[in-house]
C-alpha cells in the first residue's frame, strides 16, 4: 500500500516572541497570544530560503535510504514564497540530493496547502505504480507587514515526504479535497507582503473548507473521529485547529501531538505538515492519524494515515531538537526577513 | 555579478561536499565585506578538513564569535552565498554548522 | 657588467583626490627622469607594475598611456602579479638587462584606489583571492586573518604580538615626508581599532592609497659612474597556490621562503649582511612571517621579537625593518608598494634617506608579496 516510506524536517534555529513583536507596536502581548494561541514563531536566517530549507529536510528524510535516491520518480515542491517567480526549485533540491535525472518536477502554490495537493497527486502516481518513489517538500519563508495581524504567526520551516509502496511507515488510507474559489487571503505578483480580507478567512475559508474535506473523508472511509488515535490540522495560530477539532469531534489529546503552533508558528506550506512531523514522533504501530490541510484561496486536503511497524525504524527526533533555539529581537527579525 | 554558467557547473563541486564532517583549522570574523556578502556581516569564515582530508572555505553559521574554536567539528550543509541582484540567479554554496 | 639602480622618485603615497593613474604614472616617469637627469630617449624599456587598472579604472593597455605621457615608441611591458606587481616588474626588468646589454630601463608602479568605495576596493582586491575563497566571502584581511588565528593559536601569542608591528611601523613613517601616515600611533590604538576581519584590525592593515613609485635601471658603465648608484645583487621571485586551502603549512609563505633562499644564492651574501629590509607588511602578520620566512627569526619566535620591537629603528639593532614606514605607515598603493620598496633600500644605501637614515648600510633586502602568499619577490641590494 502506497504511504510515507520516509520523512524529514527543518526548523530555523531563530525564535521571535509574540511578547516582543507586541512591544514593538505598543499592543497588549497577553491579549494577542491568548487570542492567537502563539507564543513564539521560528524564523528563517538571512541566507535560508526555501531551497535550502527543503534540502536540510530532504537530507534528514533520505537520512538511512540513501538508495532510495535511484528511484525517485517525481520531485515535487510545494511553497507560496519560492524564490523565483519562474525557474523550478525542484529541480535545484534533486540536484543538490544527486537524484537521477528521470524525474517529473513540479513546483506547486496554493497558500498553506501548496504541499499536500503535489502529496495526493504523488500518492496517486505511486499508488498505481507508474513510480516507484516520489519526494515532496513543503517549506515556507512566511513574511508578514509590519504590524499585520499576520505578523505574530507567519514563521518559518520545510519537511519532506518519501512515498513509496514499500517499508510503508504510515500507509495512505484515503484522502478527500474540498476547494472553492474564496479569495480570503493572496498575494499579487511583485508585491512583497500577503493581504487578507481579515475575519473573512475564518468561518467562510479555514472553517468551511477544512471541516468540508474532513467530513467528507471521515463519511469516505465511514469513521467518526473515535476512530483516530491523533489529529493533525493546518495551524494559521493557535485557535483555529482548537476549534476544528473540537467541532469534528477531536480531544484536546488527540491534537496534542500535532499543536506545534505555539512554538514555531505557520509556516505556511510546512505547518500542517510540521504537525505531522510531530506526530509521527509518537505514533505506534497501528495507530492511525487524520490529517488535514488548509489553504487560502481556498481548498483543504484530508488524508487519513495509518502507521505500521515501520515507524520504529525511521521515527525522527523533533520535540527536543526545537530547544535549540536563539531569540532575535525585533530589528534582528527585520534584518533577517530583508525588511530593512 | 556571478554567471548562471559558472553557478551551474558548482553545483557539483558544492554537492560532493555536502552533509561532511570537519574539523575547524582556522577562523576569522569578517566586519569589512565585499557589497556582495556585506548584508551577513559580520559573519564567520572556517577553514575546515573534511573526513576524506580536503580542505574548504565556508561560513560558519548560526554562531556568535565567543563560540568558535579552532578544533571545532562542524557539518557542511548548504545555505545562500552572495546576495544576487534581482535580475541574478541566486547564489547557493557550502556552509558549515557546528556538530552537536 | 652589473644591474644598477641609478635613481627613484616616488609621488606621495596617500588619498590624492586631484590626481588620476595616468596623473600618478606622469608626475613619478617625468619625477625620475628629472633626478637622474636622463632624457626620455634614453630610455630603452618601461616596466610597469599594476593590478587594478582593468578592474577598478576600466583602464587597460596602460603602455600607450605611458607611450602617450613620454611621448616615446619604446617597449612598456605591464606586469600584473596582484600586490607584488612592483616588485615582480622589478624583477622582470633586472632579467631584460641580464640578457641585454647597454640597456637603461625605467622600472613603475603605480596604483589608483580611492575613486571607489571601500567596499568596491576590497572586492577588487579580493580578485586576487581564489574563487573558493571568493565565494565563502573571504576577503584579503580575511585570508590573512585566518593564518594570523592559526599563529596566535599554535605559538600562543596575542592580539598584542602583531599589534607592535603597526606601532614600529607608524613610528618609522613618521619620519617619511612621503609617506601615507606620518604620525605615531600607540598600542591601545591599535587595540582598540574597529576588527576588519578578527583577530586583525584597522590598524593591523595597511590603508588603501594612491600611489606611484618609479627606478631607473641600467647597465650602462657611464650611467652607473656619475650616479648615486646602487648594485642589483639578487632579484627572485617564486610562486605558491592560489587557495590557502592547498598548502601545507598555514603558518608561513612560502613562496618567501624558496624566493628568499635563491636571492641569499645569487646574492652570494649571509643575512648578516643585510641592515635594511623593507617586508611586505600588508597585515601586522605579514611582517611576522616575513622575517620568519627570510630566515632571520626562527619559526615561531616572531611574535615575541615584533613585541620587542627589535628591528625599530631606535632600537640599536644591525637589522632595520620598513624604515619607509612599511605598507601600513607608508601606504600600499598595491602596484606602486614593490617600487617604494626597492627605492627606499637605495636611499638608505646612498645615504639619502634624511630623517630616518640608518649608519654604514651596505646591504639590503626588498620583499613584495602578491596574494596571500601566492607570488613573493625578494630582492637585494648592496653598495
Amino acid at each position: 500500500m502506497s504511504g510515507i516510506v520516509s520523512y524529514g524536517y527543518y526548523v530555523p534555529r531563530y525564535r521571535i516572541k509574540t511578547e516582543t513583536i507586541a512591544a514593538q507596536w505598543g499592543k497588549c502581548d497577553d491579549k494577542i497570544e491568548k487570542s492567537l494561541k502563539v507564543h513564539e514563531k521560528a524564523v528563517a536566517g538571512l541566507d535560508e530560503d526555501v531551497a535550502t530549507m527543503s534540502y536540510a529536510a530532504s537530507t534528514m528524510a533520505f537520512g538511512d535510504i540513501k538508495e532510495t535516491k535511484q528511484s525517485i520518480g517525481a520531485v515535487f515542491i510545494g511553497s507560496e514564497t519560492f524564490p523565483y517567480a519562474v525557474k523550478p526549485v525542484s529541480t535545484s533540491i534533486a540536484e543538490w540530493l544527486d537524484i537521477p535525472h528521470g524525474y517529473l518536477a513540479l513546483d506547486t502554490q496554493f497558500a498553506c496547502k501548496a504541499a499536500t495537493g503535489a502529496l495526493i497527486a504523488a500518492h496517486g502516481l505511486v499508488a498505481s505504480k507508474q513510480i516507484d518513489h516520489a519526494l515532496i517538500c513543503a517549506a515556507d519563508r512566511a513574511n508578514a507587514k509590519p504590524n499585520d495581524a499576520l505578523e505574530y504567526a507567519a514563521g518559518s520551516g520545510a519537511n519532506a515526504w518519501v512515498l513509496g509502496n514499500e517499508n510503508v511507515l504510515a500507509e495512505i488510507e484515503g484522502w478527500s479535497s474540498y476547494s472553492s474559489d474564496t479569495p480570503d487571503f493572496w498575494r499579487r505578483s511583485k508585491q512583497d507582503y500577503p493581504s487578507h480580507a481579515g475575519r473573512f478567512s475564518g468561518e467562510p475559508g479555514y472553517f468551511q473548507h477544512l471541516l468540508s474535506a474532513s467530513n467528507n473523508l471521515l463519511t469516505k472511509l465511514n469513521r467518526t473521529a473515535e476512530n483516530y488515535t491523533y489529529a493533525a490540522f493546518h495551524m494559521p495560530n493557535g485557535a483555529f485547529p482548537l476549534k476544528a477539532a473540537k467541532s469534528l469531534g477531536f480531544t484536546v489529546d488527540q491534537l496534542k501531538a500535532s499543536y506545534i503552533v505555539p512554538q514555531l508558528g505557520n509556516s505556511y506550506a510546512a505547518s500542517a505538515l510540521m504537525g505531522l512531523v510531530g506526530t509521527l514522533e509518537v505514533a505506534q504501530p497501528g495507530e492511525t492519524i487524520f490529517f488535514c490541510s488548509y489553504g487560502s484561496g481556498a481548498g483543504a486536503d484530508a488524508i487519513s494515515f495509518k502507521v505500521t511497524k515501520e515507524i520504529l525504524k525511521r521515527r525522527r527526533v523533533f520535540a527536543e531538537t526545537l530547544q535549540q533555539k536563539t531569540y532575535i529581537d525585533y530589528a534582528t527579525y527585520l534584518r533577517f526577513m530583508g525588511m530593512i | 555579478m556571478k554567471s548562471p554558467v559558472s553557478a551551474w557547473r558548482k553545483q557539483k563541486t558544492v554537492r560532493n561536499s555536502l552533509g561532511m564532517y570537519g574539523e575547524i583549522i582556522s577562523w576569522t570574523t569578517i566586519s569589512v565585506a565585499p557589497p556582495r556578502f556585506s548584508y551577513l556581516t559580520p559573519y564567520v569564515v572556517v577553514l575546515v578538513q573534511l573526513q576524506d582530508n580536503r580542505k574548504v572555505y565556508g561560513q560558519l553559521v548560526d554562531v556568535e564569535q565567543k563560540d568558535v574554536k579552532i578544533g571545532q567539528k562542524v557539518t557542511s550543509i548548504l545555505r545562500k552565498t552572495a546576495q544576487a541582484t534581482a535580475e541574478e540567479v541566486v547564489e547557493y554554496g557550502l556552509k558549515f554548522e557546528l556538530t552537536d | 657588467m652589473k644591474n644598477n639602480v641609478i635613481g627613484y622618485y616616488s609621488t606621495k603615497f596617500g588619498e590624492l583626490w586631484e590626481r588620476s593613474l595616468d596623473d600618478l604614472l606622469r608626475e613619478a616617469l617625468h619625477g625620475v627622469l628629472a633626478e637622474t637627469q636622463l632624457e626620455a630617449a634614453q630610455i630603452d624599456a618601461i616596466f610597469l607594475g599594476n593590478m587594478l587598472g582593468g578592474i577598478v579604472e576600466r583602464s587597460l593597455l596602460l603602455s600607450a598611456h605611458i607611450s602617450e605621457i613620454l611621448g616615446t615608441n619604446i617597449p612598456v611591458y605591464r606586469v600584473e602579479s596582484a600586490c607584488a606587481s612592483g616588485g615582480m616588474a622589478f624583477q622582470m626588468a633586472n632579467d631584460y638587462l641580464k640578457a641585454n646589454s647597454g640597456k637603461t630601463v625605467i622600472v613603475i608602479g603605480a596604483e589608483k584606489m580611492t575613486d571607489v568605495s571601500p567596499g568596491e576596493i576590497t572586492e577588487a582586491l579580493s580578485a586576487a583571492a581564489s574563487p573558493e575563497e571568493q565565494d565563502a566571502g573571504l576577503t584579503f584581511p580575511g585570508v590573512y586573518a585566518l593564518m594570523a588565528q592559526y599563529y596566535l593559536a599554535k605559538y600562543g601569542y596575542t592580539e598584542e604580538h602583531l599589534a607592535s608591528i603597526a606601532v614600529k611601523n607608524h613610528d618609522h613613517g613618521a619620519l617619511n615626508e612621503k609617506a601615507h601616515f606620518q604620525r605615531a600611533i600607540d598600542l591601545n590604538q591599535v587595540l582598540g581599532s574597529q576588527y576588519v576581519a578578527f583577530p586583525l584590525k584597522v590598524l593591523d592593515s595597511s590603508p588603501i592609497s594612491d600611489g606611484a613609485a618609479a627606478v631607473i635601471m641600467t647597465n650602462v658603465d657611464t650611467l652607473i659612474n656619475n650616479h648615486k648608484s646602487v648594485q642589483v645583487l639578487a632579484a627572485e621571485t617564486a610562486t605558491d597556490t592560489i587557495s590557502l586551502s592547498k598548502r601545507e603549512n598555514l603558518d608561513e609563505l612560502k613562496a618567501t621562503r624558496i624566493a628568499g633562499d635563491k636571492a641569499f644564492q645569487t646574492a652570494g651574501i649571509a643575512r648578516s649582511d643585510v641592515q635594511v629590509m623593507e617586508v611586505h607588511d600588508c597585515f601586522s602578520i605579514a611582517e611576522i612571517f616575513a622575517l620568519e620566512d627570510l630566515g632571520f627569526w626562527t619559526k615561531g619566535q616572531g611574535g615575541k621579537l615584533a613585541k620587542e620591537m627589535s628591528t625599530h629603528i631606535n632600537s640599536g639593532n644591525n637589522l632595520i625593518v620598513n624604515t619607509s614606514g612599511g605598507l601600513k605607515a607608508a601606504g600600499h598603493p598595491v602596484g606602486g608598494t614593490g617600487i617604494k620598496q626597492i627605492g627606499e633600500v637605495y636611499l638608505q644605501l646612498t645615504g639619502q634617506a634624511n630623517k630616518r637614515q640608518v649608519n654604514n648600510v651596505k646591504h639590503g633586502l626588498t620583499h613584495n608579496v602578491g596574494g596571500s602568499g601566492g607570488v613573493a619577490v625578494v630582492s637585494i641590494l648592496g653598495v
